[in-house]
């Protein structure tokens, strides 16, 4: 499998106008750092893809950051990242000087409004994103080869996830959008202990992010022990989660197999929440927000930043392995959209409970 | 193969290299010896400085503190009787018991040997076993993941010493203890009274830290004088060589237990080593020196832990599921150097496996030997007056325990536990079932309802299930069929040794500590049970067993503490009110931290520590106090950490 090193076209488009945009603006922040350092608060422990992910974008920011400042990466981990939100909103100047680098384990208790959530995502100023994407792959003993077998498994298929409000619920309304008829086992560790059982044979059916597909799962697939079926997709031009995700443009996004299965356009509240969750988790999968009041300057030398850390060839080939080769999305491409899936309608916030609640016993 | 062998024995043997495997293996020996502090403590404190050099030497500066954290760690553990970690606690117990029969030497020296050995073990197994553990990690399935920790709790039960009830009821506390936070079979927290901080469950070092190195160290400043109450000899190393010898076969059997622990992700290194200990236990006629100072415990728990440590490495490596803590930091530092773990790791950086494979060797071999040419030094230390020692001790573990979620409930926590291990202590409840019933509930929860979800029942039959269990049973069945035989042979007179519960350890200790250790049990567990009515049926069934269990132990303890002390007629006896004020002190230290921040709440404990209670001079108390400060505020530093700030009023620093 070949991961192609083209972007996402409207990403392209989207950094073009923003680029234009900023090239009438007066060069004022050209050292802007010049002499600061950043903390970058990964609420999760050490070794966690969001980790991985913070240590990796690390040298490039203190490269490409004007004024080449120190990059910390501060572990605050507890509550299932809630801890280290919380205390970024409680503590964190708006001056540039702290970031918050976090996945949809932050957000989505934001938009299910749980009740330990003191963070307030949507009014804090989202400087970047770095994709997520994810593959759903069965075992070959399930005889699923394509999409349209989903229905008729050989087996009953099961599922392992971690917890229904956390990383898996993405996937958990993808299975509910197609109306798969699968058994859900909650309460592994993480995502890997969820792919050694797959690996054991005790599920039959699971998905990675993007890092640990590359590193874990291309093997198996190769082996012939795995079967990718689809992605999780991509935001596309139209703004939903419609294209196929840039790193595996082989398989197809959930919303194509929704097409196939249905014979047509995936719609309704099922697709809005899988839309909403899904965007978060995957396209703006791992996200730097910066604190409410964050003045504009800040986010301008952001926006520079972060083309220049795209345009920088070391980041290109050291990216394919460890992130999964996906550019960096400037402030400008993600605000908008981040704040829309951030903030989903009340008929999306009251099936998300409604489904939580009633069919996996969430307390919310 | 083995030109890989020898090509990294080259990439290792680089200077700077070896200097960072040096380097690593200083911090993992300071951190192994400092109580409460372990593995996890020592790479995370170096993790900011791994990235500073090339990944060879990096990830050789982790290895070597991965490689001695358990061999050093037996010096705190017999000399102090506090375990650096619950993989330890079974030295302690049985390593301190000798110490203080004056056979420190024979402890420390065995120890040493057994870790090495442990430590050698699992860097063959690395070597010889990588290439082929895959299949057998994967044998090992959810059901086997949940009868190895039903084992290590069963072999854990084996130290809740001869007071039966006091130590079930210990181990009932710490599984209530480890229930804390989000329930895994149900979206239910329990335990939690609205605090975020809370949600995660209470972590592993901070329960190890308060229960036993707090508790240790007030008993001690208050005692005053030295660590040891009086000069204790070391004895002759020789000794230990010999006992070596004698016990090499168990120490080898105690190192296969600890590697298979290893390929276990996330049990560990707590269950294998209180299986080993277990072992230990079951293949020993005369049982009767377990928990009074045994060498055949002390040999089998650091051959077991030490393995167990290092063999961690082999699901990180070949599944990117690390088998331990300290194996997840040393995960995350792969992954930053640009190595992606998994089957083809093995095969496409054959160079880099062996390279961590020499380390891990040659660190356990250097470490055992460093530790015999240090002892003598530190066993110095514990003539000097205690409170001396205590000021760092306790900023160290303030430092150490505020890296947990850097909240004050991490302070909060810590000092909570450690007045809790204070009245276990001076009530003579052994703390160690706590610790290992803590380690043990989640995975054992967690492992159960994954199993009877994936597999029903059908999980009882499975092969694997069957072999593990047979660890429980056919000890079980030796020992009925040994008995019969004897009784069958020596005619029914036999006496009973070691199982006499009656309960002698608890009267001679303060008996209105006891008592109020007693009701507090009474008052937690029922408590826990009216709460636990509220939970939904999936989040119960853990809970149940510690609480129900627990609250009738606690009981029938409670109606046995008062029975005695009307049959004694002292109604209170109050031998360790000369601690209260030392407990008070730590406890105000806390108050103020609080309220004034770690910055200046710090030398007011300083000046208490070394004026009040150490009596130094002015002057010299002053510059002793400033270096201790400015060590401390390093250690934030190089955590990359701020200390806790007060409510009310902040120090700022000028750094």
């Amino acid at each position: 499998m070949t991961i192609p090193e083209t972007p996402l076209k409207s990403i392209t488009a989207a950094a073009l106008v923003a680029a234009g945009g900023l090239a009438v603006a007066p060069a004022m922040a050209e050292e802007y750092y010049a002499g600061k350092s950043i903390e970058m608060v990964v609420p999760f422990g050490e070794g966690g893809a969001a980790y991985v992910a913070a240590k990796f974008l690390e040298p490039f920011l203190e490269e490409h950051l004007p004024g080449n400042p120190q990059v910390n990466v501060n572990t605050r981990p507890g509550g299932g990242s809630i801890l280290g939100a919380n205390w970024f909103e409680q503590n964190a100047e708006p001056d540039g000087e702290t970031i918050l680098f976090t996945t949809s384990s932050t957000s989505n208790p934001f938009v299910l409004g749980m009740e330990a959530v003191e963070y307030d995502l949507a009014a804090m100023r989202p400087a970047f994103s770095l994709p997520f994407g994810a593959v759903i792959y069965v075992s070959p003993s399930t005889g699923i080869e394509t999409p349209a077998d989903l229905h008729s498994p050989n087996m009953p298929l099961i599922y392992g996830g971690i917890a229904a409000a956390a990383s898996d619920l993405p996937v958990l309304l993808a299975f509910e959008l197609l109306e798969l008829d699968l058994q859900t086992v909650l309460g592994f560790d993480g995502r890997g202990p969820a792919r050694l059982a797959f690996e054991r044979g005790e599920t039959n059916i699971d998905f990675q992010f993007t890092p640990a597909y590359m590193s874990q799962v291309v093997d198996m697939v190769e082996a012939g022990s795995a079967v990718p079926i689809m992605s999780g997709g991509a935001v596309g031009d139209d703004g939903t989660l419609s294209a196929r995700d840039p790193a595996f443009p082989d398989y197809p996004s959930v919303y194509e197999v929704y097409e196939e299965l249905n014979g047509e356009a995936p719609s309704g509240v099922e697709w809005d929440a899988f839309q909403a969750i899904g965007a978060t988790t995957f396209n703006f999968g791992l996200t730097a927000y910066l604190p409410k009041g964050t003045p504009d300057e800040v986010m301008e030398v952001f926006e520079e930043a972060i083309a220049a850390i795209n345009d920088d060839p070391d980041y290109q080939s050291k990216s394919e392995e460890a992130v999964g080769g996906y550019d960096l999305l400037p402030a400008s491409t993600v605000a908008d959209a981040l704040g829309a899936s951030l903030q989903p309608s009340d008929d999306v916030r009251d099936y998300l409970r409604d489904l939580l609640s009633n069919k996996y016993d969430v307390e919310l | 193969m083995f030109e890989n062998i020898v090509s990294a024995l080259d990439l290792l043997f680089q200077p700077v290299r070896l200097l960072a495997l040096f380097v690593g293996m200083l911090a993992g020996m300071i951190f192994g010896m400092l109580p409460g502090l372990g593995g996890v403590a020592a790479v995370s404190i170096l993790l900011p400085f791994i990235y500073l050099m090339d990944g060879y030497a990096g990830l050789a500066m982790l290895l070597g503190a991965i490689s001695v954290i358990y061999t050093a760690d037996t010096i705190t553990s017999v000399l102090l009787g506090a375990p650096g970690s619950p993989a330890s606690a079974p030295t302690a117990i049985e390593g301190h018991a000798l110490a203080k029969q004056g056979k420190a030497s024979l402890a420390l020296g065995v120890g040493f040997l057994a870790s090495m050995v442990g430590g050698l073990f699992g860097a063959l197994i690395l070597s010889v076993a990588i290439p082929v553990a895959g299949p057998l990690v994967l044998a090992l399935g959810t059901p086997e993941l949940f009868m190895f920790a039903l084992v290590g709790l069963c072999f854990a039960a084996s130290m809740v010493g001869k007071d039966l009830a006091v130590g079930l009821a210990a181990a009932c506390f710490g599984i209530l203890l480890g229930v804390v936070g989000a329930a895994p079979a149900a979206a239910n927290y329990r335990f939690i009274f609205g605090q975020s901080y809370l949600m995660d469950g209470l972590s592993l070092p901070i329960v190890a830290l308060g229960l036993f190195a707090v508790a240790e160290l007030i008993g001690m400043v208050a005692a005053g004088g030295g660590i040891a109450g009086k000069p204790t000899p070391l004895g002759k190393w020789s000794d230990s060589f010999c006992e070596f010898w004698r016990h090499r076969w168990l120490v080898c059997r105690a190192s296969v237990i600890g590697i298979f622990g290893g390929f276990v992700p996330a049990v560990g290194a707590s269950a294998s080593t209180w299986i080993a200990y277990g072992h230990a236990l079951s293949s020993t006629k005369d049982k009767r020196n377990f928990g009074k100072g045994e060498i055949r415990g002390v040999a089998s728990a650091e051959g077991a832990n030490n393995a167990t440590i290092i063999s961690d490495l082999v699901p990180t490596m070949l599944f990117s599921v690390p088998g331990g803590p300290a194996a997840a930091i040393f995960l995350g530092a792969l992954f930053s150097f640009g190595f992606y773990p998994g089957p083809r790791m093995v095969s496409e950086s054959p160079d880099l496996m062996y390279m961590i494979v020499w380390s891990v060797a040659l660190a356990s071999v250097l470490g055992a030997a460093i530790c015999f040419a240090v002892t003598p030094y530190i066993a110095r230390l514990t003539r000097v007056n205690f409170a001396l020692i205590a000021a760092p001790l306790l900023l160290i573990m303030v430092a150490g325990a505020y890296q947990g979620t850097r909240t004050f409930g991490d302070i909060l926590a810590l000092l909570a536990l450690g007045i809790l291990g204070w009245l276990m202590k001076n009530a003579g409840v052994p703390r160690a079932p706590v610790l290992v019933g803590f380690v043990l509930a989640t995975p054992m929860e967690q492992y159960f309802w994954l199993t009877t979800q994936i597999h029903g029942f059908t999980w009882l039959t499975r092969p694997g299930v069957l072999i593990i269990a047979s660890l429980i049973v056919i000890p079980l069945v030796l020992n009925v069929v040994r008995r019969l035989r004897q009784r069958w042979s020596a005619g029914h007179d036999e006496p009973q040794p070691q199982t006499a519960a009656d309960g002698g350890e608890i009267a001679s200790h303060d008996s209105s500590v006891v008592l109020v250790m007693v009701l507090l049990m009474v008052a937690v567990f029922g408590y826990a049970l009216v709460e636990m009515l509220g939970f939904r049926p999936n989040a119960r069934l853990m809970p149940s067993l510690g609480i129900v269990p627990g609250l009738l132990l606690s009981l029938y303890l409670l109606g046995r503490q008062l029975v005695r002390m009307r049959r004694q007629g002292a109604v209170a006896n109050l031998a360790s009110r000369k601690e209260l004020p030392v407990l008070g002190g730590i406890l105000l230290y806390g108050i103020a931290m609080w309220l004034i921040g770690f910055n200046l709440a710090t030398p007011l404990l300083l000046a208490w520590l070394l004026i009040g209670c150490a009596r130094m001079r002015w002057n010299s108390a002053l510059l002793y106090g400033l270096a201790v400060y400015a060590v401390a505020q390093g250690m934030f530093a190089m955590m990359r950490s701020t200390p806790p700030q007060g409510v009310l009023l902040n120090l700022p620093m000028p750094w």
